[in-house]
């Protein structure tokens, strides 16, 4: 009788140590949500969202592998850890790529406003030059309207780099671009096609002085 | 000896009955859905990768909700002693995410590609309508407001095309309501003037008429100016002899209404004085007698209707004059030819050739199409 209290009690005490041994990796667990973290305060989602997905994806399959551990009577930890450590530099190099891609439109967003402007001022001496025949200056009347629209949308995506959100300023500032370009092919064929026909470039003409008469 | 036997049965029996003991430990463990998990983790990876948070936001919630049950209940259960879990509920949970996560992914494939084909359309439709409105309305005297927004649209077109190009359609799809707001309205608005412009196109018609049998019967010069076409054409006997650009007053559609409204009146007038040398500033100029009778008795009725103020005065002094050839409608009200087609037609014509000036001489379908 004694024996058999003394078997069980073993018994028991052998699936307590042997089902509490092998801890959950909390520290790294910690380390790598913090890490996936500081990716989506770098913006991972917006500017490299499939690595950032992925490196979640990652992380929701570690925490299921923890999971399914907690529920084994015999835990093993260790393959997790290995997982852990590289989603963790996963997460970090999500990050510092999202900083990287960033920094990169940023760049874009950049040179595409110093060339649009560029292409602006090219445009504004165009007019200047452009032929004014047959409606000829109408169109280039729509055409001024057309620039001012597009000043108008280089001053939004100045406002919304200022702001930081810079694809919105990208997606802005190359609409306003393909526009400012699209007018200064328009405006260069027009002056090319008459230079190729040998005719002469009409000054900006102004109305005449307008008559002291009633109309 | 005996004890001897007895202790090493005793210990094979606890060696034996030690693994058997365990084993049934582990054989009665409760199994947790581990694949039912990975294969619910699958599904709803699958459907972010499809976009389904962005297309089919309802679902792809649900299917998150239901999966983080599953993580939270599985999370709970292993709190318990291992003997007293249940992980039905994981199970269930887990295949509730799969059902919605299947459900959204397909949901988000059909919303996207339905959305990128209506997009499409949507976007070939504005660009048509940008085209139509360059070619209809360039050189047509809509207010800057329009115009303002002719071009905002036309901005935003181009985003949409930019951020459709990347795949955004959701945000392609708000930037092209925008522009379709700001297009079709212009459009409309624009368009409504014209065909209110055009609702005089019989009466046009019946003065160019008059005009060509007039010329005809006479044997002798009339002038046509259309406004429209921006042309100003010599008849002689009724056949047309020349035609030039003209370049009219700035407000040129409709009527002339009131003095300084910069609008190029219509009606059927004569020349009544002929100046050249320093009598005009304009080159050569022929003074039409503008208003005439039917123009007074019009200006006196809106004065009365009051759809003129009182203090409004009739305009007057309008010529056929040069300085033209600047391709822009510049005038206060006058039509402007180039000096060497002035010295032309100040040639032929005389004081009370006829010159009727009109809306235009093509019906508003033709101009459309043309």
């Amino acid at each position: 009788m004694k024996n058999k209290v003394l078997m069980g009690l073993a018994a028991i005490a052998m699936v307590a140590f042997l089902s509490s041994c092998g801890k959950v990796p909390q520290a790294k667990v910690d380390a790598t949500n913090a890490a996936i973290t500081a990716a989506q305060t770098a913006e991972a989602a917006v500017y490299v969202p499939a690595e950032f997905t992925a490196v979640q994806d990652s992380m929701k399959a570690i925490n299921a592998a923890i999971e399914v551990q907690k529920s084994k009577l015999f835990k093993k930890f260790g393959p997790i850890e290995l997982k852990l450590d590289a989603t963790l530099a996963q997460a970090q190099k999500v990050a510092t790529d999202a900083v990287a891609k960033k920094e990169e439109v940023k760049k874009e967003v950049e040179t595409t406003m110093a060339a649009v402007k560029t292409t602006m001022e090219e445009n504004a001496t165009l007019m200047k030059k452009a032929p004014r025949g047959k409606e000829g200056a109408a169109v280039l009347e729509a055409m001024k309207t057309d620039m001012a629209a597009i000043e108008a949308s280089v001053a939004e995506a100045q406002a919304a780099y200022d702001k930081g959100t810079f694809m919105d300023a990208l997606n802005k500032i190359k609409a306003a671009s393909e526009k400012a370009t699209g007018i200064n092919t328009e405006l260069k064929d027009a002056i090319e096609k008459v230079k190729g026909k040998g005719k002469a470039v009409a000054p900006a003409a102004k109305p005449a002085a307008k008559p002291a008469v009633k109309k | 000896m005996r004890k001897i036997w007895r202790g090493v049965l005793i210990f094979s029996a606890i060696a034996v009955s030690i693994p058997l003991f365990v084993l049934i430990l582990i054989h009665f463990t409760p199994k947790p859905p581990t694949a039912k998990m990975e294969h619910a983790r699958a599904i709803l990876s699958q459907a972010e990768k499809n976009q389904a948070d962005t297309y089919s936001k309802k679902l792809f919630t649900e299917a998150k909700i239901f999966y983080d049950s599953a993580m939270a209940n599985w999370h709970n259960e292993n709190k318990r002693f291992i003997y007293f879990r249940h992980y039905d509920k994981v199970g269930t949970f887990a295949d509730l995410s799969v059902k919605r996560a299947s459900q959204a992914t397909d949901n988000s494939i059909s919303t996207s590609s339905n959305l990128k084909v209506k997009l499409k359309q949507k976007i070939e439709s504005l660009d048509a309508l940008v085209v139509q409105i360059d070619d209809l309305f360039n050189t047509y005297p809509l207010t800057s407001e329009i115009r303002n927004r002719i071009s905002k649209g036309k901005i935003l077109l181009k985003e949409a095309e930019i951020v459709y190009n990347k795949g955004q359609y959701l945000q392609a799809n708000r930037k092209l309501t925008d522009a379709e707001y700001l297009l079709t309205e212009s459009y409309e608005y624009a368009s409504a003037n014209l065909k209110n412009y055009f609702k005089s196109y019989s009466v046009w018609k019946k003065w160019v008429d008059r005009t060509l049998i007039d010329s005809k019967n006479n044997k002798d010069y009339s002038i046509i100016i259309d406004k429209f076409s921006r042309k100003c054409f010599i008849y002689l006997s009724g056949s047309k002899k020349y035609e030039f650009d003209a370049e009219l007053g700035k407000n040129w559609v409709g009527d002339k209404r009131t003095r300084g409204d910069m609008a190029t009146p219509e009606g059927m007038y004569k020349i009544a004085k002929k100046f050249d040398g320093g009598k005009t500033k304009y080159y050569k100029a022929l003074l039409l007698d503008y208003p005439n009778e039917e123009d007074v008795q019009k200006f006196k009725a809106e004065i009365e209707r009051g759809s003129l103020p009182a203090s409004a005065r009739i305009g007057g002094l309008i010529e056929i004059h040069g300085n033209g050839g600047k391709g822009i409608d510049w005038t206060e009200g006058c039509i402007a030819l180039t000096d060497k087609e002035m010295d032309m037609i100040f040639k032929i014509v005389r004081v009370g050739t006829p010159v009727t000036i009109i809306g235009s001489m093509a019906e508003l379908k033709d101009v459309v199409d043309k």
